[in-house]
């Protein structure tokens, strides 16, 4: 378990002078330095391209949120628990919004118990109802690791191999409280292909830094809220498939939306399939939805597996969400303002060049500003001059 | 009805099909309703979102088969209103300043856009998906700039004249999910034949749909369908929405089908299942 050296721990480093980082001009005034460095903030968002690397598309994720004792801190505002929950429920959203096809479930921790939040599903709206309801609930006791995982291993192992598995541990005790040999349970998750990420709220733990190097996750303690919501937006990426992860064609339905209404001849009212169990209240009679091309169940909303016969009905968008993960827009090559002679505008939100640096797409020569590029990378996914040029992608 | 006040800007952005072979054979089919009908609809129905309320904005974009022009605002001029640096735009008839500059921006504009491009090739296809691209952005950096305590709303009316082009597919896709996000409304307003791809678009983000009966009334329907905002929209009996067909294309054989199977690697839809995929193995 020790042969992989250490990497050095920070105080083992020599001084960084960072005073020296801000320098005054003549004036004697930081505007330039403070400028470089909101400008150096603005591009700290690192798109790393994972070039021809597969991405496991089909994710099931299972949250495990540590709801002990140390939670009731009150570093983070107004206590751990309160904001570690809004920012679960914003990174459910977003998990959604770019992984239509993929499902979610949330654990929870304390007494050295692990219970089940909700289950594996693939719509958003029953985790956020939980993960609010949730907020009441006390803190107590010690994590256990080891049941939380064996918990989660439960549900994954069943799951299809084309499927990435994936935990993501949100670990805030210093301590796990552990019925037996958590080392074994490592062996069992790296057999099972099961790859733990934690993200740690107080400091680094040892038993999780051998839990996520041998499963291939990833380890990081948070400096403050901000960072904490960089971490989890970290995760919301597809993160790259092993290589022994098979590849297949899944079986899935695409239904049609049809809109009845009351002067049609053969418009019937009927039920929703999915509101059958809720408690939500309302009579979930409507005339229009979705159904099943296989077994003509009704429901109201997509994403969802049918009850009724078990096939995936998804619609072509939700697929096509994915796209932008497999063909990845390269980055820009960022360039002095001074060194660029042609046009002193944008090229896609026509306003002027201010900025100490211009970015030039490789593929199409074309010159952005720095929000521009931001937002190409971030939201747009596309170059919006390539796809003047070129016709397809 | 509320009145929007100083903190609410509304910003509409007009993006106009201008494909010239589309255009050409309509001045041979219809020729009481040609381009430049068009732009002066389009012009009616600016001129009329910026005296809504003074601290509307709007911005045209023509959509070529070669690039997306900026007709309005122009790349030179700084600020939102015009200076009238020139004696020539102060016109005769009294009109708002601004709007006699508008138009007469937009007017140079498409004429020297239609003159200095020609159709190379087989490109016939109009590039809206590009057009689409630099509106958002053009919002975006709009959104960026403006002062403290304003809050911007906006949506992009596409009017749309020649045929999908089904190679755009991806692009458009990307394009609709960014707006989505940004909760920025894509309307379209189509002449000529029905378009699945802005269907898709109204559809996912809200906006409306609609196909003209008639052309020549373009400046009506537009003033009554699409001048108004999304606030205003639910009080009013606006043209019901249309049937979208969400079902997608097998990459085999491009029929729509129901049931279908999905690559797990690279999403790629087949008909018939096989043990390999043919785009990524």
């Amino acid at each position: 378990m020790d042969e992989e050296p250490e990497r050095a721990k920070r105080w083992e480093g020599g001084y960084e002078r960072t005073w020296e980082i801000l320098k005054e001009d003549e004036s004697g005034s930081l505007k330039a330095t403070v400028e470089e460095i909101l400008f150096q903030a603005k591009r700290k968002r690192v798109f790393e391209s994972h070039g021809q690397v597969r991405l496991g598309m089909m994710r099931h994720l299972y949250v495990v949120i540590d709801t002990s004792r140390t939670m009731e801190d009150q570093d983070l505002k107004p206590n751990r628990l309160t904001s570690t929950l809004k920012l679960v429920e914003y990174f459910v959203e977003e998990y959604f919004d770019q992984n239509p096809i993929s499902q979610v479930g949330i654990i929870t921790t304390k007494n050295k118990r692990a219970e089940k939040l909700t289950d594996l599903a693939g719509n958003p709206k029953k985790h956020i109802d939980a993960l609010k309801k949730a907020k009441d609930s006390t803190c107590g006791g010690e994590p256990s690791l080891y049941n939380s995982l064996s918990l989660a291993m439960q549900t994954l192992k069943h799951m299809p191999g084309h499927s990435s598995r994936e935990v993501l541990i949100i670990f805030s005790s210093l301590t796990t409280c552990d019925p037996a040999n958590i080392y074994e349970l490592v062996k069992t998750l790296k057999a099972l292909k099961i790859r733990v990420s934690v993200i740690g709220l107080s400091a680094e733990v040892r038993v999780c830094t051998v839990l996520t190097r041998e499963t291939g996750g990833s380890y990081h303690v948070i400096l403050d809220e901000s960072h904490f919501r960089e971490l989890l937006m970290f995760h919301v990426k597809p993160p790259p498939a092993t290589t022994t992860s098979e590849c297949s064609l899944i079986r899935m339905g695409f239904p049609q939306h049809t809109i009845a209404s009351l002067s049609d001849q053969d418009a019937k009212p009927s039920f929703s399939q999915a509101h059958l169990d809720s408690t939500s209240g309302g009579p979930g009679l409507s005339m229009g939805g979705y159904f099943c091309p296989q077994c003509q169940a009704k429901y109201t909303e997509l994403p969802v597996e049918c009850k009724v016969c078990g096939l995936t009905l998804v619609s072509a968008p939700h697929l096509a969400r994915s796209f932008h993960h497999l063909f990845p827009l390269e980055a820009f090559q960022e360039s002095p303002l001074l060194l660029h002679h042609r046009e002193r505008f944008c090229e896609a939100c026509q306003g002027e060049l201010k900025d100490k640096s211009v970015f030039t797409c490789l593929s199409c020569s074309s010159v952005f500003c720095v929000e521009c590029d931001l937002f190409i990378h971030d939201t747009l996914h596309c170059c919006p001059s390539c796809i003047h040029s070129r016709s397809a992608p | 009805m509320v009145m929007a006040s100083e903190d609410e800007v509304s910003l509409l952005v007009i993006v106009v099909d201008v494909n010239p072979i589309w255009w050409g054979q309509q001045a041979n089919r219809e020729p009481q309703f040609t381009l430049s009908k068009c732009l002066d609809a389009v012009m009616v129905m600016g001129n009329s979102h910026l005296v809504m309320t003074r601290t509307n904005k709007l911005a045209i974009i023509a959509s070529h088969c070669q690039e997306s022009h900026f007709l309005y605002p122009c790349k030179l001029w700084k600020s939102g209103d015009g200076h009238g640096d020139d004696n020539a735009s102060t016109s005769g008839d009294g009109k708002y300043e601004l709007l006699s500059v508008a138009n007469d921006f937009i007017a140079e504009e498409i004429k020297n856009l239609m003159s200095r491009t020609e159709v190379k090739g087989n490109q016939t296809d109009t590039l809206l998906a590009g057009s689409l691209a630099k509106a958002l952005c053009y919002i975006h950096r709009v959104a960026k700039e403006l002062e403290a305590g304003q809050e911007i709303k906006s949506r992009i009316l596409v009017v749309k004249a020649a045929e999908d082009c089904a190679l755009q597919y991806m692009n458009f896709m990307n394009v609709i999910f960014a707006a989505q996000k940004q909760s920025i409304l894509i309307d379209a307003c189509v002449l000529d034949s029905d378009s699945g791809l802005l269907q898709q678009a109204c559809d996912i983000t809200g906006g409306l749909y609609l196909k003209i009966p008639q052309k020549i009334a373009l400046a009506q329907y537009l003033l009554w369908v699409f001048l108004p905002d999304s606030d205003q929209r639910s009080q009013l009996v606006l043209p019901p929405p249309v049937h979208v067909d969400y079902r997608a294309a097998c990459f085999c054989h491009r029929n729509l089908i129901e049931i279908g199977y999905v690559c797990s690697v690279c999403l790629s839809i087949f008909c018939n299942f096989s043990p390999i995929c043919t785009t990524c193995e």
